[in-house]
């Protein structure tokens, strides 16, 4: 009876005092730096400021950033190198480097998959003439670079479906989304995500690169629908895709510039960055409905990340020059600016951690 | 009662995963697997449980474990077909990675064996034209495989021979008694006679007939009007060999040596002597010089002294930067005949420094300019005092690029121009000759922009090295010709105007080229050496060693190579500065003094006139040096310096730390009234 009183008493201490904590990553791109960040619910601080890279007097640039599905490690990758860029594996444990690869030109966005434990980094490749790049993918427990598949020109924007089986990502010039199986290590589909109906063809080199109107910069497939998003930054829309018809199935119109775009851990809410006017939109998915548009604290908002119960989303927020990355906090449920915090310049990618009490 | 059905259930649960946990492994036809080069193979493997049973295993995925670049195709895949493909010799490393219905990972590495082709043909040569007794024969050997692919190994190249010869059977055995073979397989020649050696490789042999003569020389006489000389002074020494009748004998197989001792009983005699007898001694000391065919020989006694170069170099003025990093400078003549200089800086807030360094020791900031980055890395002002680039990377807009900016009033600097095409990955460093804009483009290529107009900047040309992976991290341009940096492939020597290979900045053309093994070539500078006449390409490189360290001190390394490039065809790396614990990044030479920044190290004065030879430190040219820290430095007492330009007298300096310095050699040899004050 007394061992019981006590369960009970323990038990009602956690479920009063829960109050939650919130912990992520973020990359400052322009400081050569990644912050860890915690929130209480409240207020977002930063705990730690990692030092990432290798030469001192050169600007390496940490753009992507993810999480392993384990939460052990973190991946970062260093866009600028001797001419590849790296990736960079971390214990979340002691933020400490565990191992390296190197990957193409300019990795940008990455996600490992739960199945195969491979991670698939995009080799964004933003450096001059346009040609297809390649998507690398690299067994994280080995840190090996497996192959690199060609896919588009300045692919970007990798994420894997819930089931891991499947990644997707956008070649933002040459306006494509792509699907790889992430076992075969092969393209499944193609799709373009040109809207033909108001492109002028008269003056098209087919021959040459194509030029993407919609420059697409982001895809991310809903955790338990058929569907994906699309930002298209240059059109200025998010763009559904059916999976199973593979074809675009709405075209939604944004503010200028989407960039980033995430989907709640539940499928209720999508959240994009909308970059050229410095503001973060929140839709109800079942409805389509955009609930609300909410000024981010500066100029340059960059990447999306949601805790996994759904509650918040963690806005980065590049700056200009000099001026320090922000992370602004939404409450979605309460569709709110909850807090923000200071971190190094340019905060671009941004991944969620754990959620903990 | 609830508590302890729940515990019971829990237990229950933990006892079933126990008893039914198997361990698993990945049995594969790849193991102790070896296969010959150009071999297909399709691996066969299977999940196999503790108790003998085959598990679940819906996919396998095979990989090299060296990756996907070039040192990664040892071993390569058709995942189509589910091949893979042997394609260099050696033992490597395989992963089996199987994906269970569960979607749960196993993985194994295995080491497959391909085996190194087999020796089809030897050949067998010596470059002397005769082999005297009492001589080393330097062999030379050319192998080739079952795949035709040749390997040289020559006597001077020994260190990549032995792992050649570890992996094959090799054995060298002479018909006679008139060679004596060591165990390393060296050969001396012992008397007068024919001789065959037979050389055998995994089986294959070779041979070569010698016919050693007896020593024609009776007399060997080395030469050389040098008795007396400085650290680091080349000394050409001949030796003339005459026969029983004093007559010259000429293209000998003469081998040259020395042994010395220091002056200081602490220090060791050190130097280095070439086998055309050229010799440099490092340490001041006494030296003997000797020369020997067979049991002939001669010897000649040399003293090096001090050099003696030390000078006085004071700091004069400082343009402070403490808020932020600065990176480099250019130091100019105005239109209006003053002197100005402009600065950049790293990873902040994209601003440029404008200073008026007409007097050296009172460094006025000017004016300064702001453009979208936060790292405004190189900066360089036109011949004419009119323009100025600065290079752009962490633009918001990811476009990067350079500006163009009016410098004619450098206390009203105004932006003419932007520029990104092809640059949008960022510029890390920029130079301007003759309305020309050579541009690097994300360390990959430089692209060369016409600014006839710099109100309108067009491409006209582009270089690159056309390679995978190839890189770059520097242009310099003097005379017409681009200097490269290109890390692993070191230095390309670029006609952009020159003419003395047709090229011009629309149509760069490339006719010469060094590199290095490190492969940490990071800067060039071309040195016409004013008191020998000889060309030299010096090649630095950049290495930080330990990475980052934010808040302190950086660790730095690396030297600077010096490369005779006086035959275009066929440069010679005869020298290095190399500053121990301390890198080298940018410099400049003036009238045979290099001025460079090493890092950490501070700022280096150096005295390289005369014939270059060995290690250049080490003979102390060194005329003094400068820490360039300060107490309020961005990191403070930090020295970082970043580099070094001579200008009317004066040595500027830009320090990561401190901002703009201008610093000068005195005429004055240092003041050691101080030094060790307080030992007797």
């Amino acid at each position: 009876m007394k061992r019981i009183k006590i369960l009970i008493f323990l038990f009602s201490i956690f479920n009063f005092s829960n109050a939650q904590n919130y912990y992520l990553y973020v990359a400052s791109e322009s400081d050569d730096t990644v912050s860890l960040l915690k929130f209480d619910g409240k207020n977002i601080e930063e705990k730690e400021r990692i030092t990432v890279g290798s030469y001192p007097t050169e600007i390496e640039g940490p753009h992507g950033i993810t999480v392993d599905p384990n939460g052990k490690y973190w991946y970062v990758s260093l866009a600028h190198g001797n001419p590849y860029g790296k990736l960079i594996k971390y214990s979340t444990e002691t933020n400490k480097v565990v191992d390296e690869t190197t990957l193409g030109l300019f990795p940008a966005s990455m996600q490992i998959s739960k199945i195969t434990g491979f991670l698939y980094c995009v080799n964004f490749n933003l450096h001059g003439n346009m040609k297809p790049s390649t998507v690398s993918v690299v067994d994280a427990e080995t840190m090996t670079e497996i192959t690199q598949i060609t896919t588009g020109s300045m692919p970007h924007g990798s994420r894997i479906s819930s089931d891991g089986l499947k990644q997707y990502s956008v070649a933002m010039m040459s306006g494509e989304l792509y699907e790889i199986d992430a076992l075969s290590l092969k393209i499944l589909r193609k799709l373009d995500l040109e809207d033909h109906s108001k492109m002028n063809h008269n003056n098209m080199k087919m021959d040459k690169m194509k030029h993407s109107i919609v420059k697409p910069t982001w895809v991310i497939p809903h955790p338990n629908q058929n569907v994906l998003y699309v930002a298209g930054n240059g059109s200025d829309e998010i763009i559904e895709i059916d999976i199973d018809k593979w074809a675009i199935s709405k075209r939604i119109k944004t503010e200028k510039g989407p960039y980033n775009v995430e989907i709640s851990p539940d499928g209720k809410y999508m959240v994009a960055t909308l970059k050229s006017v410095a503001k973060t939109a929140v839709w109800e998915i079942k409805s389509g409905d955009l609930i609300k548009t909410f000024d981010n604290s500066n100029s340059v908002p960059h990447g999306v990340a949601i805790s996994s119960d759904s509650k918040y989303a963690f806005i980065s927020v590049e700056g200009v020059g000099g001026q320090p990355g922000i992370v602004d906090v939404i409450d979605l449920e309460n569709q709110i600016l909850v807090d923000k915090v200071e971190i190094g310049k340019q905060a671009g990618g941004i991944a969620f951690w754990k959620k903990d009490i | 009662m609830k508590f302890l059905l729940s515990q019971s259930l829990i237990l229950s649960l933990l006892f079933l995963k126990i008893g039914f946990a198997q361990n698993k492994t990945i049995v594969s036809d790849l193991e102790n697997l070896t296969l010959n080069i150009g071999q297909l193979f399709k691996p066969v493997s299977t999940v196999v449980l503790s108790d003998g049973t085959t598990g679940d295993c819906k996919r396998i995925i095979y990989y090299n474990k060296k990756g996907v670049f070039s040192s990664a195709k040892s071993i390569t895949f058709d995942r189509s077909e589910g091949t893979l493909k042997a394609n260099e010799p050696g033992t490597h490393e395989i992963v089996a990675v199987c994906i269970d219905s569960q979607g749960k990972r196993l993985s194994k590495t295995f080491y497959v064996n391909v085996n190194y082709p087999k020796v089809k043909e030897i050949k067998v040569s010596i470059n002397e034209k005769n082999v005297y007794e009492g001589n080393y024969i330097k062999l030379i050997y050319e192998i080739t495989d079952e795949l035709n692919n040749k390997r040289i190994v020559d006597y001077w190249n020994y260190e990549n021979a032995s792992k050649y010869f570890s992996k094959v059977d090799v054995s060298l055995k002479s018909s006679n008694e008139k060679v004596k073979i060591d165990e390393s397989n060296n050969i001396l020649a012992l008397e007068e006679g024919n001789s065959t050696i037979v050389v055998l490789f995994d089986g294959v042999s070779a041979s070569i007939d010698l016919k050693i003569k007896k020593n024609p020389v009776a007399k060997l006489n080395l030469e050389s009007d040098v008795f007396n000389a400085r650290s680091g002074d080349v000394i050409n020494f001949k030796a003339i060999a005459y026969g029983k009748n004093n007559n010259k004998l000429e293209n000998l197989p003469i081998e040259f040596s020395f042994t010395g001792k220091s002056f200081d009983k602490s220090n060791s005699a050190s130097g280095l002597i070439l086998e055309d007898g050229r010799f440099v001694g490092d340490v001041p000391g006494k030296y003997i010089i000797s020369a020997r065919i067979g049991n002939i020989s001669s010897s000649k006694i040399v003293n090096i002294f001090p050099r003696n170069v030390k000078r006085e170099i004071s700091n004069v003025g400082r343009g402070v930067v403490n808020d932020r990093h600065t990176s480099d400078f250019w130091i100019f003549e105005g239109i209006d005949g003053g002197d100005y200089g402009v600065t950049g800086t790293w990873g902040a807030d994209g601003t440029a420094f404008f200073w008026d360094v007409s007097d050296p020791s009172n460094l006025k900031k000017i004016d300064s300019i702001q453009v979208d980055a936060r790292t405004v890395n190189d900066v360089k002002v036109s011949q004419d005092g009119k323009i100025c680039v600065i290079s752009r990377e962490g633009a918001s807009n990811r476009k990067n690029g350079m500006i163009i900016i009016d410098v004619s009033n450098p206390r009203d600097v105004k932006i003419i121009s932007e520029y990104t095409k092809n640059l949008t990955g960022g510029v890390h460093n920029v130079f301007i000759d003759n309305n020309h804009i050579y541009a690097l483009s994300n360390g990959e290529r430089y692209y060369i922009i016409n600014v006839d107009d710099p109100a309108k900047p067009y491409e006209v040309g582009m270089f690159e090295l056309k390679k995978e992976g190839q890189s770059i991290h520097d242009v310099w341009i003097e005379d017409g010709i681009a200097y490269s940096s290109n890390w692993r492939d070191g230095v390309y020597l670029v006609d952009v105007g020159n003419g003395i290979a047709g090229g011009s900045p629309s149509n760069p053309v490339s006719f010469g080229n060094y590199s290095y093994d490190s492969g940490a070539n990071h800067a060039t500078f071309p040195f016409k050496s004013k008191s020998t006449g000889k060309f030299y390409t010096i090649l630095g490189d950049e290495i930080f060693p330990n990475g980052v360290n934010p808040n302190g001190t950086n660790e730095t390394a690396g030297f600077l190579h010096f490369v005779d490039f006086s035959d275009l065809n066929n440069p010679v790396e005869v020298a290095r500065y190399e500053l121990p614990g301390h890198g080298s990044h940018n410099y400049w030479i003036k009238d045979d003094i290099l001025y460079v920044a090493m890092y950490s190290g501070g700022l280096r004065v150096v005295d390289i006139s005369g014939d270059l030879l060995g290690d250049l430190y080490k003979q102390d040219r060194e005329i003094g040096y400068l820490l360039t820290g300060s107490p309020n430095g961005y990191i403070p007492n930090d020295t970082m310096v970043w580099g070094a330009q001579l200008y009317k007298g004066h040595v500027f300096y830009s320090d990561f730390n401190t901002g703009l310095g201008a610093a000068k050699v005195s005429s004055n040899k240092p003041d050691n009234s101080k030094t060790n004050q307080y030992i007797n």
